[in-house]
């Protein structure tokens, strides 16, 4: 079965949600950000990294659904980094700041 | 032909973006809960034709919340699509091996999300 809808029609509606779980979207970026820039000085603890961990999870599932899908992708890089994050390494450490300061433009830069 | 879904999930902006796609673009009736536990009285009380349940859940979990909807004869036989975020091969075939009807990603594109689960459900 096949629903076809007027594109517009709904992408009104979805951007009413979006305007209503904005804060909540930059929310978890701002977690993301707190870790990637606690990470660039040494390892974070078991804590920082869950918590962003599940920042970076929820963000992938959503912002692709408000047509970030760039977003989606680098959420889910800084997931899998976070996981990864159990001893610290600059060179992941700078990538995640530099993922999640990215993350931070398209969430605030979706219209 | 209307149908009644159930969407559990705990994070707001997707059950409000799942449930405005179903209703939006299918008409479909919605029913919302926010965790596994509230999910099961709902399925009881709302008979929904097919739930629509998220995977990572504090509490009790998609696979856990899955097993005690199979377990109650009065919701045993609904179908229920996994839905998550996870994309790792080894996750997917997990889900699947669950004997759930189908295993539908985050993020869904809300324009299609109806048509995936009436493909999947055969709902003609």
């Amino acid at each position: 079965m096949d629903y076809s809808v007027e594109s517009s029609s709904l992408a009104g509606a979805l951007d009413s949600l979006w305007y209503r779980f904005l804060p909540e979207m930059e929310s978890r970026v701002e977690t993301l950000i707190s870790a990637a820039e606690a990470a660039q000085s040494g390892p974070l603890s078991s804590e920082q990294r869950e918590e962003a961990h599940s920042a970076a999870h929820k963000l992938a599932g959503v912002l692709g659904t408000f047509g970030l899908s760039r977003g989606t992708a680098l959420a889910r890089e800084l997931e899998r980094l976070f996981l990864e994050q159990t001893e610290w390494r600059p060179i992941a450490a700078e990538r995640l700041l530099a993922d999640a300061a990215e993350l931070r433009v398209i969430v605030g830069g979706r219209k | 032909m209307n149908r009644r879904i159930l969407i559990i999930d705990d994070e707001e902006d997707i059950r409000q973006v799942a449930a405005l796609s179903l209703e939006t673009v299918a008409g479909w009736e919605v029913m919302m809960a926010n965790s596994g536990a509230q999910g099961l009285a709902r399925a009881v009380d709302y008979q929904p034709d097919a739930i629509l349940l998220d995977v990572m859940m504090p509490g009790m979990d998609g696979p856990s919340t899955f097993r005690e909807l199979r377990k109650n004869p009065a919701t045993a036989k609904i179908p229920v699509l996994l839905l998550t975020a996870k994309v790792q091969s080894t996750d997917q075939r997990r889900f699947a091996d669950l004997g759930v009807e189908a295993v539908l990603f985050k993020p869904f594109d809300p324009l299609t999300l109806a048509t995936q689960i009436a493909s999947v459900l055969s709902w003609g």
